[in-house]
């Protein structure tokens, strides 16, 4: 979108106002060109969430290996970044001390750091270098689980909005003591403006129901339930269910592991099932297939029980190749839809966000060390985020999404759709085919700016719906204007 | 066999509460008595959401009484117990009303019954509630033998924090249950807010068991219990574990495997429940009298506790320190009264001389312009002027002064009440000094003093005696030239020394007569000064003895009221301390007869050794 002021320009221009306004104060420059810096780097996606919610687990089963946790220092308040780098390499960063490498030990699906010889609470940062693809455009942060302290702040939950761009929250059940977590991203005026960089995972989701084999079935039910609560759809900006465990052991499946259940799924069903009712039975029972007692547990934890039951069933019912399997099992533990929201709602929005974690820190900079002129520069902060047109379609997407101002369903969807709400490049926001013609998404553009500019100067329609029909004829015109430029 | 015993204790600590009129706590302990006679087993089924609470007590039953799902599907509590045939009714106390709510009943409210087969819809909340009513619950009757033998369940909507416990209605609250079953799922271990919850149960309540559910899901599950095992005892918490499969249970109950429900864990829970069940009536009821002593005797104690220590601590501030007060203030009297003393004898002397310069300086200066007038003018010519400007020249300085009297005496009246200032109010005398009615009474009248005249006669006898020697003078003088001894230049010289010897005359006669006049003046003003003065020094001093009398009946009077508050304050002082020394022997006399009662009922938990929660201090 190049209409009007440019968000990432305009960001450009106020950190540059904010460095030569705090000139005399080395902290504050050393944090403003930091962010700077960051305007360049990949987008930081950081995986937070209570207690065993998952979040180690899922961070693998989005990277397609078994890189996480780095742990062994207990209860620590560390962060792990997974960056994009030449070749698998660990360092550690303490605060007082400098940066020392790490051992790294490289197994079969992935890799353990070495931690030996640190104390707890000593460590603050470990940055994992690692060469994989999904790396290239993001920079993954392991957290460790939030929690609220005894006054009632969420410590590593400020941290996890200051330090990333976006945020993979996980909640089991999305209970109320989760969400009040969550809230915190709400308290500065860049966070109130639209929680546009949280993406709320409902974990472990395989365990859901007791693990019933329509355990998934009911997960993405709860989603969909979650996602129309109102108190749930403002922290966030989408729903995902996805059982992290599921979809690592669909990315790492391997042969082996293929051959065994197929095996396991020769045997007649009613007989496998009694031997699948516990985790007991089946690493103890007399398996009708044989089995050593160590390939059970490997499998048992790589999959866990459900796990087994789903493989056992997908087989029978014709995954009848592992890559077939892999594949079904990554679909059903909703890691595709969850990867597939990430790139639409995150990636995608990179400079958005990029510019949106700039403004708040700005933001709290100003706040935290106020002056002379800083209520100006806070006023430019304002400013951005009222008139940047990338905000007013995300802000406008969130209206759609708990109100759809008074629009029917499918206007509704129309208009979440043309402000890039189900993607933003051009095919995806007209709704065409991906290789369409530069002259069909010309006509189809135009018409839907002259359709939506009529809407916005109807004066039968609410104030609310002229104003949001306007955004979209906006968000038209700067596809007309990208189109023109001869971009696609 | 000991029903009696424990019986007798729980009716002791009933009327303990009477005796320090705790109304409140007589209700608790009494409610606890009605519920440790019911011969029924009431098992309250507490922990987080998503943890299988309802699908545990359905495993429990074998049957799907509770209804299971994802989301949250217990909304309201669910009582499942015996019946005849299978029933389920929607329980909703009257709305809460101030006073009522705590004694509200479980079982005493509106019920309608609800269809077998909207009973999930009625646990969710969403069937049949009248809205502003009071806390609703879902009763569910189940032919089963279990539950016959008087065990009732009773599942709660899933909660995070202990304080949320009973906030679902007297239903859902611990304090009715006899045995509380925590419900924590194999997939993780104890979380930071189950132990919370965990910790808090414990101390109010003395039948606590945390059940591990989904042992199936997990192959690790003996590890979590065993870690969670340690984090009980680590937490103090004496709760035992039991690991349980509620999927196996029901698996089991479908294909009446008997080995298979023996994996399931729930005869072991079941057992735990039919000890319970039968061990009510001895071994239960004597941990609740128990642990409802140890409430009831902290609750007691702590008030009285606090009087004490608050008791110490008004030692300082209490009657002694206004006995100390009243002390300071009768010496700050005695000061006083000296100061104000010292003040009123200082200021009359010095007044005193004041106005005698005073009234001496306006006198000189009359008597110097006296002087000055009779240097020139003759006190034959300008008496009467003169004596009337005399008169008032005296009667206005004598005015003057009495005024400048008055003035200062008021002002040393001041003085000294400043003295009495911290007394505060109104202490100046009422009077004033009042002005004598003529200042100059007494002082004779100012005579005219006698004064010789130059009459004619005198005049022509000393003109006469000074030609007479000018006139021989110059008739001898003459005779020589031949001329007559009378001729007319002797005649002429005769007459000019006999007009100057006139004249001379004259003149001395005016000194004579302006001295006498000016001694006699001079007398009169000293006899007006003396006088004056007189009257001044007895005018001083009758202010002066009329101050101090007005000022000493003030002091006496301030005296008797701080002397009389002094022994006032002591007396209470005294008394304070008799009643204070009583009521803490009584306190103590209770707070033994609390720890009495409380080593009563520990005796009856088989001498388990309980943390004494108080010591009467000695």
């Amino acid at each position: 979108m190049t209409v009007g002021l440019r968000l990432d320009e305009a960001v450009w221009g106020l950190l540059h106002e904010a460095l030569q306004h705090y000139r005399d104060n080395p902290r504050a420059t050393d944090h403003l060109r930091h962010q700077l810096a960051r305007l360049e780097q990949p987008l930081r996606i950081a995986i937070a969430g209570p207690w065993r919610s998952g979040k180690s687990t899922l961070l693998n089963a989005i990277m397609g290996e078994e890189v996480a946790p780095v742990d062994g220092v207990d209860g620590s308040a560390v962060f792990t970044w997974y960056e994009d780098g030449p070749q698998p390499s660990a360092t550690a960063y303490a605060s007082g001390q400098p940066p020392q490498e790490l051992a790294i030990a490289k197994s079969a699906t992935g890799m353990r750091v070495d931690l030996v010889g640190w104390r707890a609470g000593e460590l603050r940062d470990i940055v994992v270098q690692w060469p994989t693809r999904t790396l290239r455009q993001v920079t993954l942060i392991d957290t460790p689980a939030t929690g609220r302290d005894e006054q009632g702040r969420a410590p590593v939950m400020e941290r996890v909005l200051r330090d990333a761009d976006a945020v993979l929250y996980l909640t089991r059940d999305g209970r109320d003591s989760d969400l009040r977590v969550l809230e915190t991203s709400r308290e500065s005026s860049v966070g109130q403006a639209a929680a546009v960089h949280v993406i709320m995972v409902l974990s472990r989701v395989d365990e859901t129901g007791g693990g019933r084999i329509d355990g998934l079935l009911t997960a993405r039910r709860l989603a969909r339930r979650q996602h129309r609560d109102p108190r749930v759809n403002e922290l966030s900006v989408h729903v995902v269910p996805c059982s992290g465990l599921l979809g690592l052991a669909g990315r790492i499946l391997s042969e082996s592991d293929y051959a065994v259940l197929a095996a396991l799924a020769r045997v007649p069903r009613p007989e496998l099932e009694t031997h699948l009712l516990s985790a007991d039975r089946f690493l103890r029972g007399d398996l009708p297939v044989r089995l050593d007692t160590g390939v059970r547990a490997g499998l048992l934890d790589r999959l866990g029980l459900f796990g087994i039951r789903l493989a056992t069933t997908l087989v029978r019912t014709g995954c009848d190749s592992r890559a077939k399997l892999s594949a079904e099992l990554i679909r059903r533990s909703g890691l595709t839809e969850l990867r597939e929201s990430m790139a639409r709602l995150l990636i995608d929005r990179r400079e958005t966000l990029k510019a949106r974690s700039a403004l708040a820190a700005v933001e709290a900079l100003l706040r935290a060390d106020p002056g002379r002129g800083t209520d100006d520069l806070l006023g430019r902060v304002e400013q951005i985020l009222v008139g940047a047109h990338e905000f007013r379609e995300l802000r406008l997407l969130a209206a759609l999404r708990t109100t759809r101002l008074g629009f029917d369903a499918d206007l509704a969807a129309e208009a979440a759709r043309l402000v890039g709400g189900d993607g933003v490049g051009l095919a995806a926001r007209l709704g065409v085919e991906h290789d369409a013609t530069v002259h069909r998404l010309w006509d189809v553009a135009s018409e839907a700016q002259w359709r939506w500019r009529n809407r916005a100067e109807d004066p039968l329609l609410r104030l609310a719906q002229r104003r949001g029909a306007q955004v979209v004829v906006r968000s038209c015109e700067g596809m007309l204007a990208e189109l023109a430029e001869g971009g696609r | 066999m000991i029903a009696g015993i424990w019986l007798d204790v729980l009716d002791e600590i009933a009327r303990t509460c009477g005796a320090h009129g705790r109304g409140d706590l007589l209700q608790t302990v009494r409610q606890k008595r009605v519920q440790l006679l019911d011969p029924r087993l009431r098992v309250l089924v507490v922990g987080e959401s998503q943890q299988g609470k309802s699908q545990l007590i359905n495993a429990i039953v074998n049957a799907p009484a509770c209804p299971v799902g994802d989301g949250r599907t217990t909304v309201l509590p669910t009582v499942v117990q015996h019946a005849e045939v299978p029933s389920a009714a929607l329980v909703q106390a009257p709305p809460a009303t101030p006073g009522r709510s705590a004694a509200a009943l479980p079982g005493t409210g509106e019920r309608t019954p609800v269809p077998l087969d909207q009973v999930p819809a009625g646990v969710a909340g969403t069937l049949g509630r009248r809205p502003g009513g009071g806390p609703a619950y879902v009763e569910i009757g189940l032919p089963r033998a279990l539950l016959g033998s008087g065990l009732v369940l009773v599942d709660t909507p899933g909660t995070e924090e202990a304080a949320a416990l009973g906030a679902a209605g007297p239903t859902a609250a611990p304090a009715w249950a006899d045995t509380v079953l925590l419900v924590s799922d194999s997939t993780r271990e104890l979380s930071a807010g189950e132990l919370t919850m965990l910790l808090h149960l414990a101390r109010s309540h003395p039948n606590v068991v945390l059940v591990q559910t989904k042992t199936d899901l997990v192959p690790d599950w003996r590890a979590v219990a065993e870690r969670n095992r340690q984090h009980l005892a680590e937490a103090g918490v004496a709760a035992p574990v039991i690991p349980v499969s509620a999927a196996l249970r029901l698996r089991a109950a479908a294909g009446d495997d008997r080995e298979l429900n023996a994996e399931s864990g729930f005869p072991v829970l079941i057992g735990r429940l039919q000890r319970d069940l039968a061990g009510k009536s001895d071994r239960l009821a004597r941990a609740a009298v128990g642990v409802i002593a140890r409430t009831v005797v902290e609750q007691l104690a702590a008030p009285l506790r606090a009087e004490l220590e608050s008791q110490e601590v008004e030692e300082q501030s209490g009657p002694i320190s206004r006995l100390h007060a009243a002390q300071r203030e009768v010496d700050e009297l005695r000061r006083c009264s000296t100061r104000w003393q010292n003040t009123l004898a200082d200021e009359m002397a010095d007044l005193l001389s004041d106005i005698e310069y005073d009234l001496r300086d306006r006198t000189r200066q009359i008597l110097r312009e006296v002087d000055d007038a009779f240097d020139s003018a003759d006190p034959l010519v300008s008496w009467d002027t003169f004596q009337e400007w005399l008169e008032r020249s005296l009667t206005e300085a004598a005015e003057a002064n009495h005024e400048w009297l008055v003035r200062r005496c008021d002002w040393a009246a001041r003085r000294v009440a400043d003295t009495f200032a911290r007394y505060g109010g109104d202490v100046l005398p009422p009077w004033s000094v009042t002005a004598p009615a003529d200042p100059a009474e007494g002082v004779p009248e100012l005579e005219r003093p006698a004064v010789d005249r130059f009459t004619t006669s005198q005049k022509l006898i000393s003109g006469m005696r000074g030609s007479y020697g000018g006139l021989l003078m110059v008739g001898l003088a003459t005779t020589l030239a031949g001329m007559p001894m009378i001729n007319p230049l002797s005649v002429g010289v005769g007459a000019l020394f006999g007009g100057k010897s006139i004249r001379d005359e004259s003149k001395q006669l005016l000194r004579r007569r302006q001295a006498v006049v000016k001694t006699a003046i001079q007398r009169h003003v000293d006899d007006f000064f003396v006088r004056v003065t007189k009257d001044r020094r007895d005018a001083v001093r009758q202010v002066q003895r009329m101050l101090r009398d007005h000022f000493t009946a003030l002091t006496e009077e301030l005296q008797e009221g701080i002397i009389r508050s002094f022994r006032s304050a002591k007396q209470a002082a005294d008394t304070d301390a008799a009643v204070r020394d009583q009521r803490q022997r009584e306190i103590r006399l209770k707070m033994t007869r609390l720890a009495g009662l409380f080593d009563q009922a520990q005796q009856l938990t088989g001498g388990r050794p309980a943390p004494a929660p108080l010591e009467p201090r000695p």
